[in-house]
């Protein structure tokens, strides 16, 4: 008898009986994984997500895309519910071939027609969805094996936007039959059927016996809502559940607790490199003031100690960045690493000094979320810039305050950061920096210039993958000349599993994780 | 003639409902930030704003909104939340048990620990027991909520391993509810075994919300049972040559509580609808934790209905107390029916 069933005989109401039959229950019997998540999904099927992380996880376990990120490196694409494709020499057009015989969980078959209508449906109802796939001029079905889309414009990482969660691909007649009741209980074609859900406490998925790649060893996933950061670490030490990832910010565990977990036999931490770049960010579009200046913003580089936050204090659980592109990704110019302004606080100084700035004088103020995350880097980087003789006012706000204060362009400094969903450099360099579109989002705000808009809009739709290369590199170079920003650190992700999870391979972009083959020892 | 006064106090609290439904509309769209733009996150364009914007009915002038929202309540329609898509009726039936169990658990938690604490000071004023008992109510009333939590959790929940840390009842007993309380539909499956769980999960929260309300109350009920020995019969009982125990015990603890109750159920009250910490370190799915979530996610429909449903609890506890207070104290009843 363990302590808990100690404790429970002593409980007034309970015999002896109930211990053996109640509290002596294996806490989560081998073939389930608890899975704990901060909050309630928001969407849980592709027409209702709009790319919120948790709901985007639970579609990618229920549903099937055409293609997938690879699950080992996640940098190509793998088939899925397409088993081949290709594109036409002009880049317009994509044809994808159908894996033949696959059913969705209320038994009707996978087909042409039925990718066509989950797409346009998707398109139709999911505003974030239907942004993505502005290039899609139209969709065909020659046969009942193939679909066929036409573009407007090529687009060579087309793939990687029917890999989003919201492109996977629901049952039309499950749709048709269940209306609106569809959101809440999905049909796909996934490793796993949408079970039970208790808002506010569990999500509940179960085995699909005829999965088309093979039944998945677990019988149920179970997504536990636990609130509280603390509570998670706590009930992970204690075994009452399996897993936690480490999602979005207000979710994250404190660096402390990661280290503690990191000492934990029982648990294991499991890493992957992502797309998150996270950086401090100039209003570029400032044609006065002294950030306008672009020996200042150099001196604010050189005065950033951008390894000593990563490693001391993020704790390693950031890789450091070397410019706009974070490491991880595919176009990402290693030559960045000795062109990435180098810590010099004395450098700094002097450049401040030939800018007209004597130490002391400067003062500009640092906007950002709140959150000690966001605390602990903007605190630092105030250090930082006192060293060099800049003098830095933070102010934290919640993020809507902080939308309207960016997108307004008041303010000198801000901490930010851009989470892409997929691997290409194109999803930090379009929104991010084209001047064309500065004001329209949380963006570098670039003032107008024609010829880097012309670079990036290049590097973009450029036919093959080493001229794009290319292309990015120059790009990397160009902006790193301009100082838009102090790039610092791209977030990993983490899991925090049992030791006894087999096969758990933590996906990095997008940050989700299927567990068709993950086990339980 | 109690019914007539439960109705009446009834009737005289829709006006109060109606300026919560107009205020809470108000205040919620006076906090900076949208549901949309809360919804799309930090990488979304104005272009996908305004568009999420307008298929959530926001650009709609606010005489509008709140014309065809009034009109939505009084059909006892409260909304569908913009962040589950679920209706606000459904997820709000689904977390009043949790939280009522929370807060009637914590209730008869604290009742049971302050009446024989204040009885007990009471029988010696100024005696050891009675300074005891007052250094540990004033490390009750002053420990904030999130510690208390924190350190149980830590001890009994990780460390110890004798209660689980947190949740309503373990993922295996997990089962669609009857009544939605997890005690009472354990009793009717007749299963020991699901009440065993549902009472272990129930002791950390409810000890940690009873604390603040034990402490508080078992020196005012002291105070009060004092004030009563003071009074003519409990002399004329103490020259019958009653015990002194006997005394307290029959004669003056009715009388003793019933100036007590109402902070019973102010407390009671704020239980139901403020446990926002409580709840969200022990993931205690309930209406403080929707709130809150429905606050941080600028879901003004799960706002507005989570403020209105708290209000008419609050109400309605309000008079529940004053009839207990009629019933335990006939004198008063003139007074309130008159």
């Amino acid at each position: 008898m363990n302590r808990r069933q100690a404790l429970g005989c002593g409980l007034p109401l309970l015999s002896l009986s109930a211990c053996k039959a109640g509290l002596a229950l294996p806490r989560g019997d081998a073939r389930t994984l608890a899975i704990a998540i901060p909050g309630e999904p928001a969407g849980i099927e592709p027409g209702t997500n709009l790319a919120e992380v948790i709901g985007s996880e639970v579609i990618l376990n229920i549903f099937d895309t055409l293609v997938a990120w690879s699950s080992d490196e996640q940098t190509r694409m793998e088939p899925r519910l397409a088993s081949a494709w290709q594109v036409s020499p002009d880049g317009l057009s994509w044809r994808f071939t159908l894996r033949p015989g696959i059913r969705f969980h209320d038994g009707t078959l996978l087909d042409a027609a039925a990718v066509r209508y989950a797409l346009e449906r998707g398109i139709a109802i999911n505003s974030y969805f239907h942004a993505t796939m502005t290039p899609l001029a139209r969709i065909a079905t020659p046969d009942a094996g193939t679909v066929e889309f036409h573009l407007s414009h090529p687009v060579p990482y087309f793939p990687a936007l029917l890999a989003q969660p919201q492109a996977a691909i629901v049952s039309p007649s499950a749709v048709r039959a269940r209306g609106k009741d569809f959101a809440r209980a999905p049909i796909g074609t996934g490793p796993f059927r949408f079970l039970s859900q208790e808002p506010d406490v569990a999500l509940t998925l179960a085995a699909n016996p005829a999965y088309f790649r093979g039944r998945a060893w677990l019988d149920r996933l179970v997504y536990q809502v636990i609130a509280a950061p603390s509570t998670r670490r706590m009930m992970l030490e204690a075994g009452e559940i399996d897993l936690c990832h480490q999602v979005g910010q207000l979710a994250a565990l404190s660096v402390e607790d990661v280290s503690a977990l990191r000492r934990n036999p029982a648990l294991r931490v499991i890493e992957a490199p992502s797309q998150i770049l996270r950086q401090l960010e100039f209003n570029n579009r400032l044609t006065h003031g002294p950030t306008a200046d672009l020996r200042v913003r150099q001196a604010i580089a050189h005065a950033v100690d951008a390894d000593g936050l990563a490693q001391r204090i993020m704790g390693g659980t950031v890789d450091r960045a070397y410019g706009p592109l974070p490491t991880a990704n595919w176009a990402f110019d290693p030559a960045q690493k000795t062109r990435a302004p180098a810590y010099d606080p004395a450098r700094a100084r002097n450049l401040l000094t030939q800018a007209g700035f004597a130490p002391g004088q400067l003062s500009l103020d640092l906007i950002t979320f709140t959150g000690t995350l966001w605390t602990t880097v903007a605190t630092f980087l105030q250090a930082n810039l006192a060293e060099a003789g800049i003098h830095v006012a933070i102010e934290q706000m919640e993020f809507p305050a902080l939308r309207a204060r960016h997108t307004q362009g008041q303010f000198a400094l801000a901490l930010d950061g851009r989470s892409p969903w997929f691997n290409d450099p194109d999803a930090h360099m379009s929104i991010g920096y084209l001047s064309s579109l500065a004001t329209s989002a949380m963006t570098f705000r670039m003032p107008p210039d024609a010829a880097l808009d012309r670079l990036i809009l290049g590097a973009q739709s450029a036919p093959s993958q080493d001229k794009r290369r290319a292309l990015y590199a120059d790009l990397q170079a160009e902006l790193t000349e301009r100082v838009p920003a102090v790039y610092l650190f791209s977030n990993k992700v983490i899991a925090f599993a049992s030791a006894r999870l087999r096969n758990l391979r933590v996906g990095s972009t997008p940050p989700l994780t299927e567990y068709w083959q993950v086990a339980k020892a | 003639m109690m019914a007539m006064l439960f109705l009446r106090r009834l009737a005289s609290a829709l006006p109060v409902l109606a300026l919560v439904l107009v205020l809470v509309f108000a205040l919620a769209r006076i906090i900076p930030g949208d549901p949309a733009e809360t919804t799309l996150g930090p990488g979304a364009t104005s272009q996908q704003i305004a568009a999420l914007r307008h298929e959530m009915k926001l650009d709609q002038p606010l005489a509008v909104q709140f014309t065809a929202y009034a009109g939505q309540v009084l059909h006892g329609d409260l909304g569908v939340s913009l962040k589950t898509h679920r209706p606000l009726r459904e997820a709000l039936a689904a977390k009043l048990p949790a939280t009522i169990e929370l807060a009637i658990a914590a209730t008869v938690l604290a009742l049971a620990l302050a009446i024989p604490a204040a009885l007990l000071a009471a029988l010696n004023p100024g005696g050891w027991i009675d300074h005891a008992l007052r250094v540990i109510a004033i490390a009750g009333v002053s420990l904030p909520a999130f510690l208390t939590a924190l350190a149980l959790q830590a001890v009994l929940g990780a460390w110890l391993d004798w209660l689980p840390v947190a949740l309503r009842q373990s993922p295996w007993a997990s089962m669609p509810p009857i009544t939605g309380f997890a005690v009472v539909d354990a009793l009717l499956r007749g299963r020991i075994d699901l009440l065993g769980d549902a009472l272990a999960h129930l002791l950390l929260p409810a000890l940690v919300l009873a604390s603040f309300l034990a402490a508080s109350f078992s020196r005012l009920l002291r105070a009060s049972l004092i004030a009563v020995l003071q009074s003519p019969h409990v002399r004329a009982a103490r020259a019958r040559g009653l015990s002194r125990r006997a005394i307290l015990l029959r004669h003056t603890l009715r009388n003793a509580l019933v100036p007590t109750l109402p902070i019973i159920g102010i407390q009671f009250g704020d239980m139901l609808g403020g446990a926002i910490l409580t709840e969200t370190v022990f993931s205690w799915p309930g209406l403080g934790r929707l709130t809150v979530d429905a606050i941080h996610n600028r879901d003004y429909p799960a706002i507005q209905a989570a403020t209105l449903v708290f209000a008419a609890i609050f109400i309605l506890v309000s008079i529940l107390i004053e009839m207990i207070a009629l019933w335990l104290d006939p004198r008063l009843r003139k007074e309130g029916g008159a």
